[in-house]
């Protein structure tokens, strides 16, 4: 076997074979390579420092919510600020079946995503109805009020102390095994997740979302039904949230409104999708890292003074970083283009 | 020559102001109509009438025999009516290939077409209106005139029938007006389509349109050859006001 370096290229030669990495900018650009590291970061904390997994764990959930978010934004060209709304739906709808019928982790999936869907479609009518500061206003109802109605309806819900009971996904007897697999499911659903909105965003709906988001009545009047976009990007985006909340009810085996449905993991998922980038899709990957591991260091290093820290420090990096973290490096590449939430200063 | 666009007494009302009182016209294949008025005429608000971004309160607009009075604006797109606007409403964040896919994806409808069939067509209409070299300018970045030929570029990508035209003269020198009224003037002989051009500048309706329609106060005051219409006393007292 024999490697070489080369002025542009790296060359590995074993056997009759020849390998070639060619080491120009663009292909640092290959999403295989962060995959990649993606995949292997979950290892290699099993073996290195495992407290770290759970972590990882909230990166990935929190970028698998953000994603579908960005989706739902970008498609109805409204920032929607209740996608905890749709979180909790996945988590009761798993929760109630898991502990009062035993369903299956697969079925509650099944359960979580129907219910996601149906709501979607129950609620996109807003963004046709209401826009502006009206539909974030409205959609930042719902899951406050849905939070009432675990409180009032505390004998289902149980409101005040969530529902427990619910069975795990994954059992494997060591618990940072379990960590691990949890770590893969969570990586495995943003990175399809990814996979998918990223396929969405490069074909020809993407351009009908980003003349919604740049003007919706010209859109409008040029052949683009701007209804129907609407509608079907709000509720793929609910359903894809929905699961989410399926996958939190199984991995902590508890759930309960006033972890989820709160402003405050709002504000969090909110973050994410700002700071990575202006709903840009790999920008959420990026935010929810970035932020799981800012509140990890904060709490670790300030104790209690971190829950006014991190709002603190993303609230000065969201004026800072207007595009995010990934649009310092978008904004001179815009003939890449993926649509983003049209920002009006 | 058929008859393309027939409206039958449209009115709209905003609150206890009338914009439009019972106006009557209709358009035939192949025409350039001229639609004038002095400001705050109603013109805008009868074309926003006619390509559905308002809806009129009452009569009845129809288009190639079809009652379009009340389908919405994507639909009246897709039988042939397009218009560009007169402060023009570029997507700022798309390039300006970007901008005039989304037309040649959406529009008149083509059955089969493909995203890359929408660039190449998309192409086409850029060169047309001489932005082909700044297909990747963000269309924010496009100076005025260049920005009336994107929305040209773009209500043409959606292959019309009738195209308004909305003040195209506004904002630009008189050398860049003349190139806007030739560029028209070659859509109309390249591409078929029939044209309503609102406009202030009479000297360009004179030249360019075969019959001219006259607004005031919402109201349909004149209709005619050009030179008629010039010459009506009710229109120059529009204009100018009672001596």
């Amino acid at each position: 076997m024999e490697f070489e370096v080369k002025r542009d290229r790296l060359v590995l030669r074993a056997g009759g074979g020849k390998w070639e990495w060619h080491i120009e900018p663009r292909y640092w650009r290959n999403p295989l390579i962060y995959i990649g590291i993606l995949i292997i970061a979950p290892l290699v904390v099993y073996f290195v420092y495992r407290p770290l997994l759970p972590t990882i764990i909230e990166a990935n959930v929190l970028a698998a919510i953000a994603i579908p978010l960005a989706l739902m934004t970008i498609g109805t060209g409204r920032l929607n600020f209740g996608p905890q709304f749709y979180i909790g739906i996945g988590g009761y709808a798993a929760a109630l079946l898991s502990i009062h019928y035993h369903l299956s982790p697969g079925l509650t999936l099944l359960a979580a995503a129907l219910g996601g869907l149906l709501f979607g479609f129950i609620m996109s009518p807003i963004s046709i109805i209401a826009g502006g500061l009206y539909y974030s206003l409205l959609t930042l109802l719902f899951p406050l009020l849905f939070l009432e109605i675990t409180f009032i309806y505390t004998d289902l819900f149980k409101g005040d102390t969530g529902l427990a009971g619910i069975a795990p996904l994954v059992s494997v007897g060591s618990f940072s095994l379990n960590l691990l697999i949890y770590a893969f499911i969570s990586l495995a659903m943003m990175l399809i997740y990814l996979f998918i909105i990223d396929k969405v965003l490069r074909s020809r709906y993407a351009v009908q979302m980003a003349a919604i988001n740049d003007d919706e009545e010209v859109a409008n009047s040029i052949g683009v039904n701007v209804n129907k976009v609407k509608i079907v990007s709000f509720t793929i985006a609910a359903m894809m949230i929905a699961v989410i909340g399926w996958f939190y009810a199984h991995y902590y085996g508890t759930f309960s409104g006033q972890t989820f449905l709160p402003l405050s993991f709002m504000l969090k998922i909110f973050m994410v999708t700002m700071i990575g980038g202006r709903m840009q899709i790999y920008g959420c990957v990026l935010g929810g890292y970035f932020i799981a591991f800012l509140e990890l260091i904060l709490i670790r290093t300030t104790g209690d003074m971190s829950s006014l820290l991190l709002p603190i420090i993303l609230l000065i990096l969201l004026i800072v970083l207007r595009e995010g973290l990934l649009g310092l490096y978008r904004k001179r590449r815009y003939r890449e283009y993926l649509p983003t939430l049209h920002v009006r200063r | 020559m058929a008859e393309l666009l027939k409206v039958t007494n449209v009115s709209k009302h905003f609150g206890g102001l009338t914009a439009v009182n019972d106006v009557s016209f209709s358009i035939n294949e192949g025409e350039t109509v001229g639609l004038m008025g002095p400001n705050g005429a109603g013109k805008t608000t009868l074309v926003n009438m006619i390509c559905g971004s308002y809806s009129a309160d009452s009569g009845k607009i129809e288009f190639m025999g079809k009652d379009i009075t009340r389908l919405p604006p994507w639909k009246r797109c897709k039988l042939g009516i397009c218009r560009t606007y007169q402060i023009p409403r570029p997507f700022p964040e798309l390039t300006a290939m970007g901008s005039v896919v989304v037309s040649a994806l959406h529009g008149k409808d083509r059955p089969n077409r493909s995203f890359e069939d929408a660039y190449t067509e998309a192409t086409l209409y850029l060169e047309f209106v001489g932005l082909f070299s700044k297909r990747n300018v963000l269309a924010r970045d496009l100076t005025l005139f260049e920005m009336r030929g994107l929305e040209l570029a773009r209500a043409l990508a959606t292959e019309p029938k009738l195209i308004f035209v909305d003040e195209v003269m506004a904002g630009l020198n008189p050398a860049e007006a003349e190139k806007a009224v030739r560029l028209i003037e070659r859509a109309k002989d390249q591409f078929g389509v029939t044209v309503l051009w609102i406009e202030h500048v009479m000297a360009v309706l004179m030249r360019a349109a075969h019959r001219v329609i006259v607004l005031h106060y919402g109201e349909k005051i004149a209709e005619g050859l050009p030179q008629e219409v010039a010459n009506n006393p009710m229109v120059i007292e529009s204009y100018l006001g009672k001596s």
